[in-house]
């Protein structure tokens, strides 16, 4: 049947009730955007489930049940810490719509620990973080560019960054691998081209290199990458991606009975996460690893006692270096609200990073790098080795931190001791 | 045409005096359902009228996306003109398309544009140029000063996706007025009647998806302004399935309703969280509920109102009157 063409009144009405709604929902004007006398509401956005998702989403977790801890010890100037998590499934795009709905739905007083270089870089262009004066604090990300602090004013790193990681596995190449033939896996986006690019600036020079898209990974992919690498008779293999991709590398080449020295990058090594992912624990025994943080094993750390008691208290899940992370992240947002004061803006948070941030205790051996010109976060690892448990253990027997930048600057030795662990894990500064 | 110039004007006066009245969130909202309400016009037109069923418009929307992004990045082009080159490159898509798809229907064209959802965004993957998976930046750049310091960004997007909106639907609805929507009409209710006619409906299903893609590939661009970015990640096959649901529940041959369409398409996430948040589930459970209410208002919608409540209402309306 032919219709008649719609009336014009129709049109009137739909425009209407398009508008109506808008006005409808609209929600009153605010102060503080995330402050109340009784709460702080923070977000956070990283993969919950997809491709990219095993081990990073145990971090929001491992956050919340820090912030349950603290909650339940009096809060931050007794106001109580939400966090809410948001799923980007690593996806740019997610990311975007995910923080927006933190800013402007859930009006969250600050981003905490936002995970991905790529949805972390889209986020930043696209939500205009910098000019709402939004902080963002702890990047879950080495990604070096966002060191530049005129770029991203209000936002602060945590990790050690990818080129500061390569420059010190170079130097481990060239102190420890000389003379053998050496392959490349790496991410390639920001991920892993900032090794790329410290690695040439070293001097390092891979006889195979094999790029993965990120998303890529599968155990279908990675068939391609150990061909390529044992073509090429890559004696020395550095990885530089995800858990997600790390393990498909190991399982097949275990498989193919490819078994060259692994040297796995800091963000896709953590062995629990591996092994449930299908790695036998046998391929990861003599695995190589730069690391910043103490094994999650290693109870005569401080941190991660105290981090292992709250984590049985308050979460219930295994405790691996996700996990620790996660605590660590939960504990530096707890010194960077309470050195914003009892009556906390988003301007004074960003300055008390600024001014007081790189005092804060952290888990990791390396020092922290913030001031009023810098938002560099960790600034070293030390090389680890894995044992038959999958547990991670100092290479050489002893920590030994090397601290450098993401740029030219040496590679140095470093004697840096960082500060204790707060009593009972609750900071106290101000 | 002067009344209905005089009603679009108004709409627009009336759309923009309530952005200057509600958040940012809102706004925001707001500029998606403008580029939702482009995007469901595409299906009316395609769908509603010349009978051709689509499952494709998220891949041309992509095309849009990724040529306006291109022109505006490497030409350093007006903005104006990225929006331009999104409609040409997606007509030209179009163009192409329909030309294979004219001598499929049904099924075989449902299957067609299918495969095509699935397979285009995932090209961007393979191309550097094209910015794989994290894609390329499409900043259509700060309001102007003129406009004041509380003027935000999203309240720009707001403006130009409601102006594009509104261009889109009037240019719409006098084409689907004009011979061409007759024909279509025609080509749709009786195909074998239409040819003996004298009519070359092979041409005309050709122009119909050329305009069609015209349209998605319009808002393809207007929702890669709205995230400041194209990559394959935003033009995914639950896009395409999500605008056939919004279209079919707005009534599939009712410009007008596309509105209400797009406004339910905006809902949706919001209603998938309150969900979550009331069964506990957190964002677990809201990551997958978005999808589920789709497929499930899509079923009932197919079960009960083949032709959309949309179209229901208004043959009631017409009954009554």
């Amino acid at each position: 049947m032919i219709r008649k063409t719609p009336r014009k009144g129709t049109w009137l009405a739909a425009t209407v009730l398009a508008s109506g709604s808008l006005f409808a929902t609209a929600l009153p004007a605010y102060a503080e955007a995330g402050v109340s006398a009784r709460e702080i509401k923070l977000g956070i956005t990283l993969p919950l489930t997809g491709a990219a998702s095993p081990g990073y989403n145990k971090i929001g977790n491992a956050m919340n049940a820090y912030f349950k801890y603290v909650n339940d010890n009096g809060g931050v100037y007794g106001r109580k810490i939400t966090l809410i998590q948001k799923n980007d499934e690593y996806s740019p795009q997610l990311a975007i719509a995910k923080t927006n709905e933190l800013i402007l739905k859930d009006k969250v007083f600050a981003l905490v620990g936002p995970l991905g270089t790529a949805t972390y870089t889209a986020v930043h262009k696209s939500v205009n973080l910098a000019k709402r004066g939004v902080p963002s604090l702890f990047l879950n990300t080495g990604f070096s560019g966002f060191s530049d602090k005129k770029s991203y004013p209000t936002s602060f790193m945590i990790l050690s960054s990818y080129a500061m990681e390569a420059k010190i596995v170079a130097q481990f190449l060239k102190d420890n691998h000389a003379g053998k033939k050496l392959g490349l896996v790496y991410q390639n986006d920001e991920f892993g081209i900032d090794a790329i690019t410290a690695f040439k600036a070293a001097g390092t020079k891979f006889d195979v290199t094999v790029p993965y898209t990120s998303g890529s990974q599968s155990a279908a992919t990675a068939q391609t990458w150990v061909s390529q690498l044992a073509a090429g008779g890559a004696q020395v293999v550095v990885f530089f991606g995800v858990t997600s991709a790390t393990a498909p590398l190991l399982a097949v080449s275990a498989a193919a009975k490819y078994a060259p020295q692994w040297i796995l990058g800091s963000v896709g090594s953590d062995p629990l996460t591996l092994r449930a992912l299908g790695v036998p624990v046998a391929v990861l025994n003599g695995a190589q690893t730069p690391a910043g943080n103490p094994s999650p094993n290693d109870t005569s750390d401080e941190y991660v006692k105290q981090f292992q008691e709250i984590n049985t208290k308050y979460n219930d899940a295994p405790f691996d270096d996700y996990v620790l992370q996660g605590m660590n992240l939960g504990l530096m947002t707890v010194q960077a609200l309470r050195a914003a004061g009892s009556n906390p803006t988003r301007k004074g948070l960003i300055r008390a990073m600024e001014s007081k941030g790189s005092s804060f205790a952290s888990v990791a051996y390396s020092p922290l790098g913030y001031s009023k010109t810098s938002n560099v976060g960790h600034t070293g690892y030390y090389m680890a080795v894995m044992d038959a448990n999958g547990d991670r253990k100092p290479f050489g027997g002893t920590v030994k931190l090397y601290t450098t930048d993401s740029g030219s600057g040496p590679v140095v030795l470093s004697t840096f001791k960082r500060p204790a662990m707060p009593a009972k894990g609750l900071p106290s500064n101000s | 045409m002067r009344k209905k110039i005089i009603l679009f004007i108004l709409l627009g006066w009336l759309l923009l005096v309530i952005g200057d009245r509600v958040d940012e969130l809102r706004v925001y909202q707001g500029a998606q359902i403008a580029m939702y309400t482009i995007a469901l016009a595409s299906i009316v037109l395609l769908t509603g009228y010349s009978g051709q069923v689509s499952l494709g418009n998220g891949a041309m929307m992509a095309v849009g996306g990724y040529a306006a992004a291109l022109t505006l990045n490497n030409l350093g082009s007006p903005v104006w003109f990225a929006f331009l080159m999104a409609i040409f490159f997606s007509a030209l898509f179009g163009a192409l398309l329909g030309t294979a798809a004219a001598r499929l229907s049904g099924p075989y064209l449902a299957g067609t544009t299918l495969a095509l959802a699935v397979g285009l965004p995932a090209i961007a993957n393979q191309f550097s140029f094209l910015g794989g998976e994290p894609g390329i930046f499409f900043d259509v750049g700060l309001p102007p000063q003129r406009l004041g310091q509380e003027f935000t960004q999203y309240k720009w997007f707001f403006w130009i996706a409601t102006l594009i909106a509104l261009l889109a639907l009037f240019i719409t609805s006098n084409i689907l007025q004009s011979r061409f929507g007759r024909t279509w009409r025609a080509i749709r209710s009786n195909p074998l009647a239409t040819e003996l006619s004298g009519i070359h409906s092979s041409q005309m299903k050709i122009l119909a998806f050329t305009i069609s893609s015209a349209l998605a590939g319009l808002a393809g661009a207007v929702l890669a302004m709205t995230i400041s970015l194209v990559a394959p990640g935003a033009y995914t096959l639950t896009l395409s399935f999500a605008l056939v649901t919004g279209a079919v529940l707005a009534g599939v041959s009712s410009l007008p309703g596309v509105v209400l369409g797009a406004l339910i398409l905006v809902a949706i996430p919001e209603i998938a969280d309150a969900l979550a948040n009331r069964l506990g589930g957190g964002e677990n459970v809201s990551s997958y509920l978005p999808g589920l209410i789709v497929s499930i208002l899509l079923i009932l919608s197919v079960i009960f109102t083949p032709n959309g409540p949309g179209e229901n209402l208004h043959r009631h309306h017409r009954k009554k009157a």
